[in-house]
This record gives structure tokens, sequence and C-alpha cells, in this order.
């Protein structure tokens, strides 16, 4: 087994032969830098970039406005998710619930772009909810009454620590669907404006963390700051 | 014409830029030798290469990116960025033996990201087998550390409180005497009755709120003139002299032009990372006259633990002086009268909040949910085991040469697994946790008995074991290679054992008392 789903080979065999690429420095010609090759017009391509400051635009993001199309789960599915959602998630006080986080259409993306066995999971504990539904209340889960759904889901409820959810797969499913679910709606931007400051799922985030690339030319390494 | 334009050698080489290679370059350019440090990720700018943001602003909306990193549980999506990817350097383990590799290639290393418990090993670690037959001895004993310790315990500033335990071995600590929550008191107190210390924690204060080599040890390295590093830049494979047998040359890769290139050093100091070091010997086909490099491979158990409630916190009522605190139960198995199934023993963590907790504690959903976070809030207490895996040739790592690395360099097969002995000693982590919560009063949510992968602790420790005989340790007990005495490697693979401690004072201890010995063979000639 390896640690990785692409071999590394392949990308290395895929670099190799994948034609000729520019050389990493430039031949030296001179005691000066090779020179930017001329733009095909009157004025050089990066004219009047140096001082150009990010535009304020008022950048939203895309769930303020937009809805996630879902494409992963079926109808099915989907009516099973959304009402599962609105069970285990419901507004509490001022924060929304999972249907106005958008939880569902969230994880209809994020199960699609998952590994298989978290897509299978999902699919067939969606899957599950309704068969059982159907065979002790002759009806979707979708439609079932609080109560009624309660009897389904209940008894799969386990405690369990981090990285240790129940193994056993319907157990697994229900444990699992409910912590996501409730990430997805306490990490929605709905919740964020009901919060308050300490409450709005902010953190440190990282970068891609590469060389030089965002660096000024005075830290290079190996120059002295007036070379 | 030659390859390269310089044909001068560095004195000393050193590859990793961790607490380890850190203290190295401390102690040697302290000493006014010149030391090059090599390593295979950027230098990190934290005001650039980071940005507070509100989970819903990432593209998955805090999860982890689905399929990436999948071995390391301590990703999420903030910091998925600052981990190796798996892609990137894979390693490969058989379908039943799955291993947590967890690296760091940032400059600094896991220095960067530590929970920063700082203990001592004791003599129950140093001399195991004189103690219980298994395994082996150290070729040292806490005495010939203790000189080293005291130092690293003064840079790090390590906080805690004289315990007189020989098997938590006190320090050179920064006083720790303040009062202690209500709950630990309490859990002291069940101790007691059981005859089981309960402590302080131990940590490492650092310094503006970090204990790493870039803050605490490699200033002090810079300020003599004498460091010189390259970052970005992959170790390929150590050369030797074939006259002399000594290791003359390195051969790195640049990590993003993948231009070759060669170093020439008087001495190599390895110093990458327990496993990564490992790696670049057996891939450079050295320092293994006695076969044992790569085995011996150890960890500790992580994962098993308990989650509880202390009643009186509930309902509004939780307060620092009640809750804010933590504690640490030093090993107490096998001291004395030997357990029934199992050889060494445990730690157990216990860390008290008055902050949220975890619904995953309530088998329950929707308002009734929430009302039981409402009431519990800020009453929970949780317990998890530090637990030793006894050092056993089998478990081991080898070059898989049929996979290579985003640099073509062959990746490590890792063949570890935890046998009776740990799952024995992790069942009774477990329940003592339980039988010490209920007798503290302290109602217990959820428990777990499985451990996680090995490796997930980031504690991989041995596979370039030291000892005195070189027919069955790679390095003597300076760290130096048994077969190459100008090649000396600082990091966690020397250990013989691993025992349940956080090994960041032992490996930072070793490095300081290799460095030394190793500037004063230089000054004699004698490498």
């Amino acid at each position: 087994m390896m640690a990785a789903s692409l071999s590394s080979k392949v990308v290395l065999a895929q670099q190799q032969t994948g034609g000729q690429v520019a050389p990493a420095t430039p031949p030296q010609t001179g005691l000066a830098p090779t020179p930017a090759p001329p733009a095909p017009g009157p004025v050089p391509w990066m004219s009047g970039l140096d001082n150009l400051k990010p535009p304020a635009l008022g950048e939203i993001t895309a769930d303020m406005v937009a809805v996630t199309e879902t494409r992963f789960f079926t109808g099915l599915q989907m009516a099973t998710l959304r009402h599962l959602c609105d069970l285990l998630v419901p507004p509490w006080g001022k924060y929304p619930g999972a249907l106005e986080a958008g939880a569902p259409e969230f994880l209809d993306f994020l199960i699609g772009a998952s590994p298989l066995d978290r897509q299978q999971l999902f699919q067939g504990g969606l899957d599950r909810l309704d068969r059982e539904s159907n065979e002790h209340f002759h009806k979707a889960f979708a439609a079932l009454a609080p109560a009624e759904a309660d009897t389904l889901i209940r008894p799969w409820l386990r405690t369990w620590m981090t990285d240790h959810p129940p193994t056993e797969p319907y157990a697994r499913f229900i444990n699992l669907a409910h912590a996501d679910i409730r990430t997805a709606t306490i990490n929605s931007q709905a919740w964020a404006q009901a919060a308050d400051a300490q409450s709005r799922g902010e953190a440190l985030y990282w970068f891609p963390v590469d060389p030089d690339l965002r660096r000024k030319l005075t830290s290079a390494p190996g120059l002295a700051p007036n070379a | 014409m030659p390859d390269s334009k310089p044909d001068s050698k560095v004195d000393v080489l050193i590859i990793g830029s961790g607490h380890s290679g850190g203290m190295a370059a401390k102690v040697l350019c302290e000493q006014g030798i010149s030391c090059l440090m090599l390593n295979a990720g950027p230098i990190v700018d934290v005001q650039k290469d980071t940005e507070t943001r509100p989970a819903y602003s990432l593209p998955y909306r805090g999860f982890k990116e689905p399929g990436r990193l999948p071995h390391v549980f301590q990703s999420n999506e903030f910091n998925a960025n600052t981990w190796v990817d798996e892609q990137e350097v894979p390693y490969t383990y058989a379908a039943d033996q799955p291993y947590n590799w967890v690296r760091v290639r940032l400059f600094g290393g896991r220095s960067l990201f530590w929970s920063r418990q700082s203990f001592r090993l004791s003599d129950y670690e140093f001399k195991a087998k004189s103690h219980d037959g298994f395994g082996e001895d150290w070729p040292i004993s806490l005495a010939d550390l203790a000189p080293y310790y005291a130092r690293v315990e003064e840079i790090f500033r390590v906080q805690g409180k004289t315990e007189g335990l020989p098997q938590y071995p006190d320090g050179n600590f920064v006083p720790d005497d303040g009062a202690w929550c209500g709950a630990m008191e309490r859990l002291s107190a069940a101790g007691r009755k059981a005859s089981i210390p309960v402590c302080r924690q131990r940590r490492s204060l650092g310094r503006d709120g970090l204990a790493s080599s870039v803050n605490l040890l490699l200033p002090d390295a810079v300020r003599t003139g004498k460091l010189q590093a390259i970052p970005n830049v992959v170790v390929r494979q150590l050369t030797t002299d074939r006259n002399t047998g000594l290791v003359n040359e390195v051969h790195f890769v640049d990590r993003l032009s993948r231009r070759e290139m060669s170093v020439k050093a008087r001495v190599v100091v390895l110093a990458a990372g327990t496993l990564e070091s490992t790696r670049l010997l057996l891939n450079s086909g050295l320092a293994n006259s006695s076969g044992v490099l790569g085995h011996y491979l150890v960890d500790q158990v992580y994962g098993a633990g308990i989650v509880c409630s202390v009643p009186e916190a509930r309902n509004g009522k939780s307060t620092d002086a009640l809750m804010d605190g933590g504690a640490l139960i030093p090993r107490f198995r096998n001291l004395g009268k030997p357990a029934k199934d199992f050889l060494r023993g445990y730690a157990l963590n216990v860390y008290s909040s008055t902050h949220a907790m975890d619904p995953r504690n309530f088998a329950t959903y929707g308002a009734d949910l929430q009302q039981k976070l409402a009431s519990y809030h800020g009453s929970g207490l949780s317990m998890g085991i530090m637990g030793e895996v006894l050092p056993r040739y089998e478990n081991h790592v080898s070059i898989n040469k049929d996979v290579v690395d985003a640099w073509g360099i062959p990746v490590l097969h890792i063949a570890a697994s935890y046998t009776d002995n740990e799952k024995n000693l992790t069942r009774d982590a477990v329940d003592t946790s339980i039988e010490l919560a209920e007798s503290a009063g302290f109602e217990v949510l959820s428990k777990n008995y499985e451990p996680n992968p090995p490796g997930y602790s980031i504690h991989e420790l041995g596979t370039c074991r030291m000892g005195n005989d070189a027919k069955t340790s790679v390095l003597n007990p300076w760290g130096q290679s048994h077969d190459i005495r100008n090649l000396v490697v600082v990091d966690g693979s020397s250990f013989v054992s691993g025992g349940w401690q956080n090994p960041t004072m032992t490996i930072t201890a070793l490095a300081m008392r290799a460095a030394e010995h190793l500037a004063e063979q230089m000054r004699q000639g004698a490498v």
C-alpha cells in the first residue's frame, strides 16, 4: 500500500518526458541579466504594474448570493439528507440550522469530491434510512415526523472520541453524518454572521509556503542588503 | 572543466534544521566551527505565509480537503500546507500495517509545531533491559545526560515542579508553584488512594510563545557568523572517499529547479528526523556493517483514553479555579511488582477546560444536544495515554526501490505494528483512567481503547540506535557512526528505546552532547 494516491514516479516520468522546458536559470551572455523579450507593441507588458494595489472590488464569498448546485446524491438521497440535516441540527436561538447554512448542498459537493469509501458510506447510509422508513412507516424518510425519524436514528447514536468513530458501518454513517452536518453548519457564513467574534470559526490559515516568490530581493539568500 | 566551481570543503555540513540540527549548529558555531545547514523546505515567514481567515472562506469550509494528507490526522484545511505532501514524498506499507508518517520540511522542521511537553528519560528507560530483561540498555545513563538536560531546560525554559519520583526525574525548572485547579486536586486525591502519582505537567515556555529551533537555537548560531544555510534542497545521497572510507560529499537536488548539486564536507551531521536520516543512510549504502540500520523502530501509543465531565462545573459554575489545568500521571506500572500481561508502562496526560465540550461526547442530537452542550459547558476533562512501544527487530524500515519521490529518490517502506504488549498496556491505561475518574467523582462520557496507527504520535524513534557494540548498533554512545567516524547522527534515530516521554528534551540534550564531543574530536584532529 502506498501513502499516496498518485505515484511520484508517474509525476517524475511526466516531467522527464513532457517535452522541452525552459531552463531554471537563463544562460549567462554577459555581466547584465538577460533582458526581457520585447513586447509586440509600443509598451513593455509589465509596465505600470509595480505600484498597483489590489482594487477594492467589494469581494464577497459565493455563498452570500449563490446556491450550490447538487450533482452527487440522487434526488431521493438529497431529500433524505435534507430531512436528516433539519432533524440533527435545527435552528438554535440566533443561530441558523443546517438547512439555512446550506449544509446539505455543501455536503453533496464535499462527499462527491471524497474518496470512494466515504461516498459509499453516505450513499449506503442515506439509502438505508429511506429503506427502513418505508419498511416501518410506509413513507419516505423525508416525510417522517420527528418522533418517527427518532426511532430510526437514536438507536445508532454513540459517544466517540476524536479519530475513532464507530466501526460498525451504519452506526459509523449516522455518527459521522451528524458530525459533518454540524461542522458544515457551524463553519458556514450564515453561522459566522450570527455569531459573536469569538465563535466565528476563525483560525490561522497557512498559504502554500513556497520560497522566494513573495520575498523582496533585498532579503534574497546570499545577497548583502546593499548588493 | 570541473562540474562545479568551488573546490572548498565546509567544516561541518548539517542536514536538517529542527531541534537536533539547530542544537548541533548552535554548539558547533559557538565553538568556532563553520557549519553549512541544508534543509529540504523553505524558510517560513509567518507574517507573509499566514492570515487569519474564517472557515467559510476556505474552499472546503474548514473540512480537510478530500483525499489530501490521509495519514496526517493532525491536519486540517487551515494548516494543510505545512505538512509534507504525501504525493510528493510517498512511503509504502503493507495493507495490514498502516503507518502515519507525519512530516514537516519547513525550516525548523517539526520544532515549529509541538506540544511543548518536556520530560527527561529515567533510568527505567535508559537501563530498561537491566530492569525487565527485554531489548537492550542504552550505553548511557541518566547521570551521563543529566548535565545536558539541565542546560537544554534552561534554554527552553521548562516549567515544572520538583516531584522526587525516580520515574519522573526532576530538572532545571522554572518553578511551577501556582495553585492547581480543583479538578486536578481531586484527581490527585483519587490517585493517592490508588497509589498512583498525579503530578504537574512540565512544558517548555520558550520565548514569546515559541519553543522552536528557529527562535531558541539557530539565532545563537547565526550570531557567531559561522552558520550558512541553504533552504529548498533535498539531499539524495552521501558518498565516501574511496581511500579513507570517510564521508566526504553530499549530493542534493534543488527542490524547485531539480538541478543536481554536491558539496564536500569534512564532517556530516544528520539531523533530518528519525526516518529521513535513516532513509538517507540506506539510500547511500552506508553505516550498516551491523545490519541493524532501519531496525528497532518505535514510537508511542497515542489515541486511547477517556473524556469526562466534572459535575460541579456544570450549569454555568465552571471557573478557572476549578477547571483550568492539567496533570501528568507518570509511568507507575512495572516499577516494582510486575503487571500481569505487559512489560514497561504508560503515562496519562490529563487536561481540563473551561470551554465548550465536543458534541461527540453526547449520544443525542437537535435541541436536546444543544441543551446538553450548554449544561456541560466548561466541565470537560480528558485523560489520554502515552504508552511505550517495545523495540523489536521486526519493526523496521527499508528502501522500496519501486517507488520514488518527486526528485527520483527511492522511498521508505515502513513495517511496524503494535503487538499484545502495546494492546494490553493500552487497555490497562483506559481501565485505570476510568477507575481514577470515577473515584474522583467525574462522569465518564466517552472512552476509546483503540490506539491510533503507529507513527501518529510524531515520536518515531530508533532505526539507527546507539550502543557500545558495533555489531549490534549503528552509532557509538556519542552519536558517531561506528563505521564512519566523521558521520554523526543527532536526531531521534539514535534512541535504543523510546519510553513514554515526549522525546524532544532527550533528542536536544543528546544533540548538544554529540556536538560538543564532535567539536572536541575535531580540535584533537581525531575527526
